[in-house]
């Protein structure tokens, strides 16, 4: 009897699941679950059996939703077919082909080229005409709308809300700057985490917007022969902190899984104190532009600036450019870059002349990186990008453990990091939530709009989309590179009041969500769908001819014969599928079709629906469904 | 009859005299009008509002001392040498001279001088400080418990606050309070907690933002709600559908039952359930605003065209119509950041401290002109105040600095706490650092707790609001826990609150 009723209360559990038409992975039992196998009936079981993932059109989309910056209903299909470890396999042998830095140059060029056509004696260059940041916008919502190498754009918008450079900063009108720096996160997305942080650390963006550019030794010498007054310089501790507390570490020292070490008392243990602080703060002392002629040289600073490798002085010698007319020995010449050992993280750079200071930068990123918070750091921040806010420790366990070493002792592969996540089966697991009630993700405003322009297929005629998301960063307050601060729109451990503050849980995205907040996204919706004005349009010298394909409008038009009251129900499945990948609950897909079948419809003698009245209902229809919770939440 | 309902039927109601008042406003016939916002005798209201300068301000090149007495005040002469290229003036006279402040002791650490001057470019500080509108905190910052001596620091003999010098950490315990927490409540909210009663309609949170979501608002039963700078009753809620769609009145009530709905549903997830009840709340707000919002009188006024003047323009916009909103508590949050000046130090100084003089006088000239200036109270806080040491161009992060508190009930013109030593050797019983890091002097326990009882926080409750005042300050009548507030007009509140005490 006993069996029976745990055998019903099993079967229970797939037939609630499949009325929703879900699938069940991985949990070690195979009954009643069909799979959808494409190509050969191993795959089948291969799926069953969690050793391969042949998705049905919930599932993939579902993928898609933490893969890319959401599906279209033709990915969501064609995924079906390919699996998901091909589709993996395809993404990571993908090289980044396209170029922001490229696409923002030829668009300053032709701004130059018009420009010089208007008015030839006008002796236009790409040195003097302004081009704003917005082409960065541009050229970013460009490269989505054509490149193939989805998952490498997902990983990159996740790594420039983690290595957070921002245009709110001194190159706020700088599109180069921008566009080179994120160039830079596409590059390493997929590489290692080493790299990574060293080229986050010598690009001029980072060292402007963490203030480490030109940053000078500890300098209490006399300021001159005349003037025995001691200056009192210390290096700037900007970089020093954040690279630990945000970009590699973390502020208390983590077991593997992700949690918090304790000491005898019970205490959380700090990774670093002050001193570190200042001793790392002296490693990063010596960097300058790539054309500086000396530390301190910030003449000549230009948009290209922006894009190239910082250089390293170990001495300063500016006062042979700024006293050049003075007498030599009266210059003073002092280091640079900070002589001497440098002790954090209870590791000890050694003492070696400053001329060779760069190893110190070297040594210090190496130490940074071998640490062992980095692993389970990087794995929580990641997966709370991708999948989930609050993974379980064992997730995280796991993930840290592929960062430890891909399989083939290799230490900070992001492509094999990516990879655990994303085939987890905390991740991949329709159920993992009936375990965890605070599964899944609150989506991020901007994702919320790519979700849109994706599932509608937002397209035209030529492919070339020029979209500058002025309009759309005032309205939902994010968009790539422009966070407020460098602890990006939101912090990782933010918890929001109520349920799950409760709970102990965090809900990072939830710092972005207010009274404010939300009736700026509905009628920023409002907007996009109901107005049908989902693209921002700039002309990018005066007198530009309008260029309306670069501005295309959502077409809904194939599915008007889906707005008649008998088949309503399947354009909201549709888009149920493709925008909440199945997830919204039957109650609330009847209140939206209520909705719509109360908005007017009048037909042809063919019964065809009116266009206009057809147009309506489906917009509303999408516009609820993106308000809705179980949309807004990404399980 | 849900809130909403009931929302609409008392706006319906309501109708005539908001037509009436709208009306009047746009023949400018208000002059009889503005009286009906202006403070009646004896209401019971009372505002605080709170201005966070995210990124730590270098409150040490705000409020400097100016004496060049040799053997003797020599202030001047001492902060110049300290902070080297990051000194706002070579010269004492170029700051704005405070009439004799009165710095004053504390806990047993002396003022450090007699003779203070505030930035050059903060006349309007200056203007309300000498005026008594205003007073400083020397030397305020976050800690659990006082720290008396470098020496109980070091050893770490006392509590030490987690992650000192941390951005994220140190903004927060400055809205919390709660040095040792990383999740613990706001202050506001807090008070907000304990005094939310107070107030006929609850419709609308006591605790408006004009900086989104932040933590100093947040309570057990009380959290912000948000509005922008364009206070219109046009700006607040849903937009309308185009005009050619037709039918616009029974499209948007459709639309609104559809969105009530689909947050009204029950959630099991944790996630869903917590955007539920934010959009739940938002919608049922939004009509009472805009109601009220409708009413606000011409403001006469000029707040200059900056972020930090807009926000609290539109701050003294809300407060000019809290009758209509039934409130006689509110709680204000407003955010000007920009202030982590590693880099370019002076010149940042030079472009936000005018923002910040300008914009705080004209909110204090404000209040005058709604007749409620005794009745609304404003603070500054920052993350943590700035190297006294240069790093170049700028200065780093470090811990107890200076603050302002503004109003018509404020003991102004006064420095209290204790201005320390701009020396950095042994006789600075505050100094940690080479680069200059004091030990706070004073908590921001005691200032929030000073504010709290001005605000109706009867003692008993003080320790839901500031769980760990009671290592500073425990009250007795006429002991007040700094002395910046003036209690004629506001007795101590001996009501009491059923909530217990917190532990953190």
């Amino acid at each position: 009897m006993k069996t029976i009723i745990i055998f019903t209360l099993v079967l229970g559990c797939f037939q609630s699941t499949f009325s929703q038409n879900t699938q069940t992975f991985g949990k070690g039992n195979i009954k009643g679950v069909t799979v959808n196998a494409s190509s050969n009936a191993s795959k089948g079981i291969k799926t069953l059996m969690s050793t391969g993932y042949i998705p049905n059109p919930k599932a993939s989309s579902r993928f898609l939703s933490q893969a890319t910056l959401g599906p279209k209903l033709s990915e969501i299909l064609s995924l079906q077919n390919q699996g998901i470890e091909p589709w993996l396999d395809e993404q990571f042998a993908m090289n980044p082909n396209f170029n922001l830095q490229n696409y923002v140059q030829n668009m300053h060029q032709s701004m130059v080229d018009s420009l010089n056509l208007q008015n030839p004696a006008g002796n236009y260059t790409l040195n003097n005409v302004f081009i704003d940041d917005w082409a960065f916008d541009v050229a970013w919502f460009q490269a989505n709308m054509v490149s193939m190498d989805k998952l490498r754009w997902r990983v990159s918008l996740a790594l420039s809300e983690i290595f957070v450079t921002s245009r709110i900063s001194a190159f706020e009108n700088n599109p180069y700057a921008l566009a080179s720096y994120y160039d830079m996160l596409n590059k390493n997305a997929f590489g290692n985490y080493r790299s990574l942080i060293d080229s986050v650390t010598f690009h001029p963006a980072m060292a402007v917007y963490l203030t480490y550019m030109n940053n000078h030794a500890t300098d209490t010498l006399a300021i001159s022969a005349s003037n025995q007054t001691k200056k009192k310089v210390f290096p700037d501790e900007n970089y020093a902190r954040e690279i630990m507390q945000l970009f590699s570490i973390g502020l208390f020292e983590l077991n593997n899984n992700g949690t918090e070490k304790k000491d005898i008392s019970g205490k959380s243990i700090p990774t670093y104190d002050n001193d570190d602080i200042g001793n790392l703060a002296k490693v990063f002392t010596g960097l300058s532009w790539s054309h500086s002629r000396y530390l301190g040289d910030n003449s000549n600073v230009n948009d290209w600036s922006y894009t190239k490798r910082l250089k390293f002085f170990p001495v300063d010698s500016s006062e042979k450019y700024t006293r050049w007319w003075a007498n030599p020995n009266t210059w003073r010449i002092v280091n640079g870059h900070d002589p001497g050992p440098k002790t954090f993280l209870n590791q000890t750079i050694v003492a070696r002349p400053v001329a060779d200071g760069q190893l110190d930068i070297r040594d210090a990123l190496d130490i940074i990186f071998n640490h062992p918070n980095v692993g389970p750091f990087m794995a929580k921040r990641l997966i709370q990008h991708l999948v989930s806010s609050n993974p379980s420790s064992e997730f995280i366990d796991r993930i840290a453990t592929v960062f430890n070493d891909n399989g083939i002792g290799v230490r900070g592969d992001l492509k094999a990091v990516v990879r655990a996540i994303l085939l987890d089966p905390e991740a991949r697991d329709c159920c993992a939530e009936k375990e965890n009630t605070a599964y899944g993700h609150l989506r991020e405003p901007f994702l919320r709009y790519m979700n849109l322009i994706n599932g509608l297929g937002l397209t035209n005629q030529n492919g070339v989309y020029r979209n500058v998301m002025v309009d759309l960063y005032d309205r939902i307050e994010q968009k790539p590179l422009n966070s407020p601060s460098v602890f990006n729109f939101y912090q990782p451990g933010y918890v929001p009041g109520g349920p799950l503050q409760a709970a102990g849980k965090v809900g990072p995205e939830f710092q972005m969500l207010n009274s404010l907040s939300f009736s700026n996204y509905m009628n920023a919706l409002h907007k996009w769908i109901i107005s049908n004005d989902p693209i921002q349009y700039r002309s990018i010298f005066n007198n530009e001819f309008y260029k309306s394909d670069q501005e295309p409008k959502f077409d809904i038009s194939a599915d008007y014969i889906l707005a008649k009251d008998n088949r309503i129900k399947e354009f909201l499945d549709k888009y149920n599928l493709i925008l909440a990948q199945g997830r919204i609950k039957a109650e609330n897909m009847s209140i939206i079709q209520n909705v719509l079948v109360s908005m007017p419809i009048t037909f042809d003698v063919n019964g065809v629906p009116d266009p206009t009245s057809a147009d309506r209902r489906l917009r509303m229809g999408i516009f609820l469904i993106m308000i809705a919770p179980d949309y807004l939440i990404n399980k | 009859m849900n809130r909403r309902n009931f929302i609409k039927n008392v706006g319906c109601g309501a109708m005539g005299s908001t037509t009436l008042l709208s009306s009047l406003t746009s023949l400018g016939a208000l002059n009889g009008l503005t009286n009906f916002n202006k403070n009646a005798p004896g209401e019971d209201y009372k505002a605080i509002v709170c201005i966070l300068f995210s990124g730590g301000i270098d409150s040490f090149n705000m409020l400097m001392p100016t004496g060049t007495t040799v053997n003797g005040d020599n202030g001047f002469s001492e902060y110049l040498a300290l902070r080297t290229d990051l000194a706002v003036a070579q010269t004492p006279s170029s700051f704005l001279a405070l009439n004799n402040p009165q710095c004053s002791s504390f806990r047993g650490q002396n003022c450090a001088y007699s003779a203070f001057g505030v930035h050059p470019q903060m006349s309007g500080i200056r203007d309300l400080f000498n005026e008594g509108k205003l007073a400083f905190m020397a030397n305020i910052g976050t800690l659990i418990e006082p720290i008396l001596t470098p020496n109980e620091y070091e050893n770490s003999l006392k509590k030490i606050p987690l992650g000192i010098y941390s951005h994220s950490d140190q903004i927060m315990q400055w809205q919390t309070s709660v040095p040792q927490s990383r999740d613990a409540l706001g202050v506001g909210g807090r008070m907000a907690d304990i005094l939310n009663a107070n107030n006929s309609n609850n419709g609308i949170s006591m605790n408006i933002s004009l900086a989104g979501k932040n933590v100093f608002q947040r309570g057990q039963s009380v959290s912000e709600y948000s509005i922008s700078d364009n206070v219109d009753p046009n700006n607040v809620g849903l937009q309308s559908f185009p005009s050619w769609w037709g039918n616009q009145g029974l499209l948007q009530e459709m639309r609104t039952n559809a969105i009530d709905s689909l947050v009204g549903q029950t959630y099991s997830n944790l996630l869903q359930k917590t955007y539920s009840a934010t959009a739940k709340e938002s919608m049922a707000s939004f009509e009472i605003i805009k109601e009220a919002l409708k009413r606000v009188p011409t403001i006469s006024t000029t707040f200059p065209n900056t972020s930090l003047a807009g926000d609290l323009a539109a701050i003294t916009k809300v407060m000019s119509v809290r009758q209509q909103l039934g409130t006689k508590r509110q709680i204000f949050f407003v955010n000007y950041g920009g202030w982590d000046m590693h880099d370019g130090l002076l010149g940042g100084l030079n472009g936000k401290l005018p923002v910040v003089s300008q914009a705080m006088k004209a909110f204090y000239d404000s209040t005058v002109e709604l007749g409620i200036s005794e009745n609304v109270t404003t603070f500054t806080i920052s993350d943590f105040a700035r190297t006294l040491t240069s790093n170049g161009n700028g200065s780093d992060h470090a811990w107890g600095g200076n603050n302002m508190i503004m109003g018509g009930a404020v003991n102004g013109g006064r420095i209290f706490g204790a201005y320390p030593k701009m020396i950095l050797n042994s006789s600075n019983s505050r100094n940690i650092s080479y680069r200059g890091n004091f030990i706070p002097t004073v908590s921001t326990d005691e200032m929030y707790a000073e504010i709290a009882l001005w605000y109706g926080v009867s003692p008993s409750d003080l320790c839901y609001v500031l769980p760990n005042l009671r290592n500073f300050y425990s009250y007795a009548v006429n002991n007040y826990p700094i002395g910046f507030m003036n209690f004629n007009q506001s007795p101590i509140s001996t009501t009491n609150h059923p909530l217990d005490c917190l532990n953190y």
